[in-house]
């Protein structure tokens, strides 16, 4: 399957793990409206390819991500209000969650992740980072508010670190060890350049495990988000019975007796 | 140069520069809250709320301790003190942090020694906690038989919960250190020197002072509404949230400052904008 063309990304499949890669680089891999649109397509045709069980998430240069491309906002007449419509009803498509993608995500942070980039590491299942990665927050150095990104992290990780990022603004970077620390990332990748070589390792040990029983497993942790405790494992069990009776079940301890590799069953189209 | 705020017999306020300053001042009594202390925090903070040169507000404590929460002495002696304060713990209708009171400006909670039991409200409620070295964090509630509740439910959604739950049944047989509260993200950083807390508090808060006010206040409502909710329902609330900012002055002189390499002069912030938007919000909800 070749993947459609992509002016600001670029979108391949290296065995069974999909890449999705930021191609901004002399922009920091901000995201224009291009972007935006295209991220929304990348999204779903990694997600529809049969060959792809997991997908990696990167960037080209020296930033993973800068959020929106100020320079376009601030030239070419239209500013936020392109925005306005689709952010009130949050109704956007640039990340895997947004799009609904049920394969496990790595983000691959590779270097600056400032402000609109927390997007894709709260939107990821599994993040590693490059040892000279730096996260900082600067919306309200410029007057803007932060909220979907900071939100999606503080259910991840302990609050008071997002809440400090969020009012220090561009004032102070965090760096990868405490962001590891802090249970962000998990995974330093030092040296830096072996991020991507370290990235596929850890996607192809993600994806000897059967895809069908990922698909449950992801849908049950993210609706954990959604509710309460007791309503979440209550949706939880609906997660965990909807793979008894699947073929893996039987393959998967098979497989271990006769100390081979599973043959899982191809994942059958989302539901 | 610092000026004073208000008048108080439990605490110091003031105000130095664009920080205020807001200091439990018993430090014979570990600065435990008696009846009069819960009423002029109240005060207090709305006081710095309220003042338009105050943009971000540090909290401490004089003394050896930070905050030992309730002053057992007034429970064992003068209960009718306390009367008032057991209606708003048993209603939830408490007020003497800067959520509970809804202060929209940043809170750092510099936690200067021992902050125990209710305490523990203080570093909950605050947005920024950093901490001296020699401070020290426990919850003693079941260990002289009553429950803990708002501070812990408060805790637990800030930090990993398993330390929590640890704090609340060893009661007061185990302390924290402050080495172990930063590991854990209860707390960002941890001051060597205690005798530097309060400059390296007012660094921190001078960095934060350079920032949109109103973007903040509009920041923290969405991060602080987004405990209230689950994640879909939190993020199309924040999506609101963020558009509240759009069209706001700020938002020009932010670049603008950039471009010419000055700082920006920021519009100072309205509370009333942000009420608006907020009511707006709950009528088209």
């Amino acid at each position: 399957m070749s993947y459609g063309s992509y002016e600001t990304l670029i979108v391949e499949r290296e065995g069974h793990i999909g890449w999705l890669i930021f191609n901004r680089p002399e922009q920091l891999n901000a995201m224009n409206n291009a972007m935006r649109d295209e991220l929304a397509d990348a999204w779903l045709e990694l997600d529809h390819d049969p060959e792809v069980r997991v997908i990696v998430h990167t960037g080209n240069g020296r930033a993973f991500q800068t959020g929106v491309d100020v320079m376009e906002i601030a030239t070419d007449g239209i500013g936020f209000e392109r925005y306005r419509d689709s952010m009130e009803n949050f109704d956007v498509h640039f990340t895997a969650w947004h799009q609904h993608v049920w394969k496990p995500v790595i983000c691959a942070v590779n270097g600056i992740c400032a402000g609109g980039a927390f997007h894709w590491v709260a939107d990821s299942d599994i993040v590693i980072a490059a040892s000279d990665a730096q996260f900082f927050d600067p919306h309200v150095s410029v007057g803007q508010v932060v909220a979907i990104e900071a939100i999606g992290l503080i259910r991840r990780m302990p609050a008071e670190a997002v809440m400090r990022m969020a009012f220090v603004g561009k004032y102070e970077r965090m760096t990868a060890q405490r962001a590891y620390e802090l249970g962000m990332v998990s995974q330093i990748v030092d040296p830096p350049e072996n991020l991507r070589e370290e990235a596929q390792k850890l996607a192809e040990l993600i994806a000897k495990n059967s895809p069908t029983a990922m698909r449950y497993t992801k849908k049950a942790l993210w609706g954990a988000l959604e509710a309460g405790l007791t309503d979440s494992c209550k949706a939880g069990a609906q997660q965990l019975v909807a793979m008894w009776g699947h073929p893996d079940q039987e393959e998967g301890p098979a497989a271990f007796a006769e100390k081979r590799d599973a043959n899982w069953a191809p994942l059958t189209p989302s539901e | 140069m610092s000026t004073p705020i208000g008048t108080f017999e439990r605490l110091e306020v003031w105000r130095d520069g664009h920080v205020g300053w807001l200091v439990f001042d018993r430090p014979d009594a570990g600065n435990a809250l008696d009846a009069v202390m819960f009423r002029e925090l109240e005060q207090a903070w709305l006081a710095l709320d309220a003042d338009p040169e105050v943009r971000v507000i540090v909290n401490t404590g004089n003394g050896p301790a930070f905050q030992t929460g309730l002053d057992m002495v007034q429970v064992a002696k003068d209960k009718d003190a306390l009367r008032a304060v057991s209606r708003q713990t048993r209603d939830f209708e408490l007020r003497f942090t800067a959520w509970q009171v809804g202060v929209r400006k940043p809170v750092i909670a510099a936690v200067n020694g021992i902050c125990a039991g209710g305490g523990l409200h203080f570093v909950a409620d605050a947005d920024i906690v950093i901490a001296s070295s020699t401070a020290t964090f426990t919850d003693p509630h079941v260990s002289v038989g009553q429950v803990s509740a708002f501070e812990t439910i408060a805790l637990i959604r800030r930090s990993p919960a398993e330390p929590v739950l640890r704090m609340a049944f060893t009661g007061r047989h185990e302390r924290m250190p402050a080495s172990r509260a930063y590991q854990l993200g209860i707390c960002s950083q941890v001051v060597d020197l205690p005798e530097n807390l309060r400059a390296e508090a007012a660094a921190l808060a001078e960095k934060i002072a350079k920032n949109s006010p109103t973007a903040m206040a509009v920041t923290k409502k969405a991060l602080w509404e987004a405990l209230e909710r689950d994640l879909t329902a939190a993020c199309a609330a924040g999506a609101k949230d963020l558009a509240i900012m759009w069209g706001h002055p700020d938002q020009e002189e932010g670049p603008a400052a950039f471009a010419d390499k000055r700082e920006p002069a920021w519009t100072p912030l309205d509370h009333g904008l942000i009420e608006a938007a907020t009511q707006a919000q709950e009528r088209n909800a």
